[in-house]
């Protein structure tokens, strides 16, 4: 009673500053699902308190993010159900974590998932197992809805996120020749998803050198087309193309079919392909269960987290790769495994702002903004008319070192952040302020691998990935950078192997 | 001294004319016929200023003081009589009543003036001079008043505050009548406190008080906007001339009442006479009620379903008497059961079936409205036909936006169903396209119901010939991620409006 006796006082109180004076709407927020601490606390060794009950399962799978969860969902379909899943976090789902408020779902990082080519088997079979991909047909109601993206440049919205206005023959020329280039690389094959089908030593030269100084060495220095290559690196790799492998930056074109064929999204982002897997496996799920380490224990493994001891004979590492050294016994140092911090935000609107434009968009980029735009939830709904939505404002702190990074996202507060959240906006939504009433913020100091000069033909890279034993690495950042398709194949192929393993010499 | 006294009168005159002018005009605007508004306005308003010369010898003492009562009477009620007046026809029933109790009371009010005045300045002048001198400044008056209305009032200021400005003219003839009888009157501080509120408060109905819709609004229609309101969902205006009413949602034309009926007995009867025993009809879109007053021709039809998004739609065509007349009170059958919701999430959580389905959304102007359009939709909508069932969608102009129109019939195909477009001539429209679409085999019905103004047995199959200049186009269909449809439907328009 009394909460919501002070909720009509502070309802009361705020009605009557609208009324009374024409000032921007008091925005409330945090930070949100907050998980430098318990990392720190594995970084530093801490020491945890000793196991005080012993669990035993044949398979433990560590992280419950899309490689996790794909490995349970591939286990729990070939009918072995003899395992536990562990997540650090309260909500599984890692990269493709989401939140819900009175207006939508919303995603907290990854939000969409390109068409999938012929060659990603195991997504097409999730995809047909969810509704997604029916009888050969993509549902509509999953693709990205019209219009899908748009640009601010010289003043204006275009459509599309590549520049399209402004730019002079010899922009153009480029642009055309960028794209020739990138469709013989297509057509050479060597650019797949997943990555490791393709993968050809004859392209190891392009893991030598920059995408930035590969183009220059090409002649291309446009400056919009390589304001468009720094886009595309910092939105899948959080880089910027001076610090993404070449090999990366074409393989971001050329792995893909040449015909756009759409991008599968939901109000959620990918955190609907997460919620329909934890339908299925959400059973073998253990939240705010974080390992703090991995031991031998006879020929198999001794998992701990929290109070209990998961004795096991296979463990699935699904989890960032970073963290294994800090929690496996004798994992060695690791090279060649670089992360982008990241920063995103939930934001609130009430109305949307007057210089919105009569078209609701999906993703909305500023050229020449550190930023990497926004994205609106309701965009994916069916509705007409929209009144309050929330938009998910994505953030990949690329430039300058990432170490100096993370500490700017630690030592920053949340007022700050909002702030300087808000003065983006404010470039293209003078009024923005007066529509939000609500922003949460998500920090990630290790959000995406980052495909730095040399990563992809790292030895300790190729080593790990392709490594088989009674600990099997699944997390995408073996790939070299984390994209959905590289978490669910590596989660999947770490569970047919241990499904290979425990039929054939253990049961 | 004398000629501030004579100002005044010049003023007072001119308010009281003033106020007259905009309740002719205002009636002549909201109910037509300007003849028989101005005839019956100036008669009633003559009458009652008779009526009020007549009560005038009744007061026998304090008439300064009930002077300055009456002009700051006169300037509350004649000030804000066109903003009540413009929000009594929107909001209430008996517009008319109240309209001439107004006329009648300001009437009265300007009757009693002049008859006061001239006894007050009686005794400072001859009273040879006092009829001359009033008189003169009355009908000088009325000669400002009748210049000024037409040239600068109503097309600058507007009826609603050209009415708030005199109506502070008014108060402050009584405000300063205080000084200039001050030697006559008792309770002069109460007086004065009385006319600055007045002022205050009909200043802040002149500061605050839109045009009954933005100057830039007005240019868009050819005639007198006698309706308009914002709502959440759309901007809702409705226009008159003569009888013709016309109703215009975000500036689109969604009909004329002199033809409507061509509209929406094409895109009923065709289909609907054609269902066996139709039980149960949906209708989506259409809140202005006149599809369902056609499918209300149909005795055998037990319940109606309108989805219209917007509540205020629905609530003007049930309520509002010239509205309820053109629809024939079609929202207020109890067949009906009107909901206020976005229609494709209603689609999509509904389980009903239907024999017939009326799907009357307004264009596909943006992509918002570009999603109702969708094989997405047309597959969810199909969902809720029964086994003999049939659905109609109005689909833009096949002459004018003939891609957009052809495009509508392929993506219904690709929805799974079979199409049977056609098209007939609506003149405030022009050629207007519908398609009908099952998932069974269509057959032009045998009967339609009594009484109709244009659909024909004999005519409908003539409505389903295209003739060279709208035959059919290839188009791709309209899905929710490739919005073809809307830019068709901007292109195909672009071309002929420029």
């Amino acid at each position: 009673m009394t909460a919501s006796r002070r909720e009509f006082v502070q309802a009361g109180s705020a009605a009557l500053i609208g009324l009374s004076i024409k000032s921007d709407r008091p925005i409330a927020g945090s930070f949100v699902n907050d998980a430098p601490q318990a990392g720190h606390q594995l970084r530093d060794r801490a020491a945890f308190p000793p196991a005080r009950r012993v669990e035993k399962f044949p398979v433990v799978i560590v992280g419950g993010g899309i490689a996790g969860l794909s490995a349970a969902w591939r286990l729990n379909r070939r009918g072995f159900k003899d395992f536990v899943l562990l997540e650090m976090n309260g909500q599984a789902g890692g990269n493709s974590r989401w939140g819900e408020n009175d207006i939508t779902r919303y995603p907290w990082a990854a939000h969409y998932v390109p068409v999938p080519g012929p060659g990603a088997t195991y997504v097409r079979e999730l995809f047909e197992e969810l509704g997604v991909l029916n009888n050969g047909r993509w549902e509509e109601r999953y693709l990205c809805y019209s219009p899908q993206e748009r640009l601010f440049l010289y003043g204006r919205w275009q459509e599309g996120l590549e520049p399209a206005i402004g730019l002079t023959a010899a922009d153009r020329d480029q642009f055309q020749r960028l794209d020739d280039v990138m469709a013989t690389f297509r057509a050479g094959r060597h650019f797949t998803i997943p990555m490791e089908q393709g993968l050809s030593p004859l392209t190891a030269d392009l893991d030598r050198v920059s995408f930035r100084d590969w183009l220059r060495g090409r002649g291309l220095d446009s400056r919009l087309l390589h304001w468009y290559m720094d886009y595309c690196c910092r939105d899948d790799f959080g880089a910027l193309a001076s610090q993404t492998s070449a090999w990366a930056g074409i393989h971001y074109f050329a792995s893909r079919e040449h015909e756009d064929k759409g991008t599968l999204t939901w109000p959620e982002g990918n955190g609907w392909i997460v919620r329909q897997l934890m339908e299925r496996v959400g059973s073998f799920v253990r939240a705010d269960r974080m390992a703090h380490r991995i031991a031998r224990r006879g020929s198999g493994h001794s998992v701990f987290a929290g109070d209990t001891e998961y004795q096991c004979e296979f463990v699935i590492f699904a989890a960032p790769t970073f963290l294994a050294p800090y929690l496996v016994e004798d994992f060695g140092p690791l090279h060649d495994f670089e992360y982008s911090p990241w920063l995103t935000a939930n934001l609130t609107l009430e109305r949307l702002p007057a210089s919105y434009g009569d078209n609701s968009t999906w993703d909305n980029v500023v050229m020449d903004s550190p930023t990497l735009g926004y994205v609106d939830a309701m965009h994916q709904s069916v509705r007409t008319h929209v009144g309050r939505t929330v938009w998910t404002f994505y953030w990949a702190l690329a430039d300058g070192s990432a170490a100096q990074n993370r500490q700017l996202l630690l030592t920053r507060d949340w007022s700050d952040w909002k702030d300087a959240i808000l003065h983006d906006l404010e470039r293209v939504h003078p009024d923005i302020r007066t529509c939000v009433s609500r922003i949460d913020i998500m920090r990630i100091g290790h959000a995406m691998a980052r495909p730095a000069v040399g990563a992809i033909f790292s030895p300790d890279r190729r080593r790990l990935a392709n490594a088989r034993g009674r600990l099997v690495l699944a997390n995408a950042d073996l790939s070299g950078f984390s994209i959905f398709e590289e978490a669910q194949f590596r989660g999947v192929r770490a569970a047919e192997y241990v499904l290979g393993a425990v039929g054939s010499g253990h049961r | 001294m004398d000629i501030l006294l004579f100002l005044s009168v010049l003023l007072i005159a001119a308010c009281g004319l003033i106020y007259e002018l905009i309740a002719g005009t205002l009636a002549s605007y909201l109910l037509g016929d300007s003849v028989l508004q101005f005839s019956t306005i100036i008669g009633c308003y003559l009458f009652a200023m008779g009526v009020g010369s007549a009560l005038s010898r009744h007061i026998h003492r304090g008439l300064a003081y009930r002077f300055v009562l009456i002009e700051l009477a006169l300037g509350v009620v004649g000030g804000f009589s066109s903003a009540l007046l413009f929000l009594a026809f929107g909001y209430a029933q008996g517009f008319e009543p109240l309209l001439y109790l107004t006329v009648i009371i300001i009437g009265v009010l300007v009757g009693l003036e002049i008859p006061l005045l001239m006894r007050i300045v009686r005794e400072r002048y001859d009273f040879r001079d006092a009829v001359a001198h009033v008189l003169t400044f009355d009908y000088l008056g009325a000669l400002v008043a009748s210049l000024l209305f037409p040239i600068l009032l109503v097309p600058h200021l507007g009826l609603v505050r050209s009415a708030m400005l005199f109506g502070m003219i008014n108060v402050a003839v009584a405000l300063w009548s205080t000084f200039l009888f001050a030697g006559e009157l008792a309770a002069k501080r109460s007086l004065r406190a009385g006319c600055v509120v007045a002022l205050c408060a009909l200043g802040i109905g002149l500061a605050g008080a839109k045009r009954i819709s933005d100057a830039a609004d007005d240019s868009i229609y050819a005639d007198e906007i006698i309706l308009a309101r914002d709502t959440p969902y759309q901007h809702i205006v409705l226009t008159r001339f003569k009888d013709d009413i016309r109703l215009f949602l975000s500036s689109h034309l969604q009909f004329s009442s002199r033809d409507e009926y061509r509209y929406h007995e094409a895109l009923v009867h065709p289909g609907l006479s054609s269902v066996p025993t139709p039980r149960s009809v949906l209708v989506l879109g259409g809140g202005d009620g006149l599809a369902v007053r056609e499918i209300l021709k149909y005795p055998q039809v037990e319940r109606i379903t309108l989805v219209d998004l917007d509540p205020e739609m629905t609530r003007l065509f049930s309520t509002h008497p010239m509205l309820t007349t053109i629809n024939q009170e079609s929202l207020r059958s109890p067949r009906l059961r009107v909901t206020n919701a976005d229609a494709f999430p209603w689609v999509d959580e509904n389980r009903d079936s239907f024999d017939f389905i009326a799907i009357d959304f307004p264009d596909p102007t943006n992509y918002s409205l570009g999603k109702l359009y969708t094989t997405a939709f047309y597959t969810a909508a199909a969902r809720h036909l029964s086994a003999q069932g049939l659905m109609v969608v109005q689909s833009t102009s096949p002459m004018f936006a003939r891609d957009s129109f052809w495009c509508v019939v392929e993506t219904l195909k690709q929805a799974g169903l079979r199409t049977y477009p056609y098209h007939v001539y609506v003149p405030s429209f022009g050629e207007w396209g519908f398609v009908l679409a099952s998932k069974r085999e269509f057959t032009p019905p045998q009967s339609v119901p009594a009484g109709l103004r244009f659909v024909t047995v004999q005519g409908i199959p003539a409505f389903f010939q295209f003739p060279p200049d709208m035959a059919p186009v290839p188009m791709p269909a309209n899905r929710l991620n490739d919005q073809v449809l809307v830019r068709a439907y901007y292109r195909d328009w672009k071309d002929i409006s420029h």
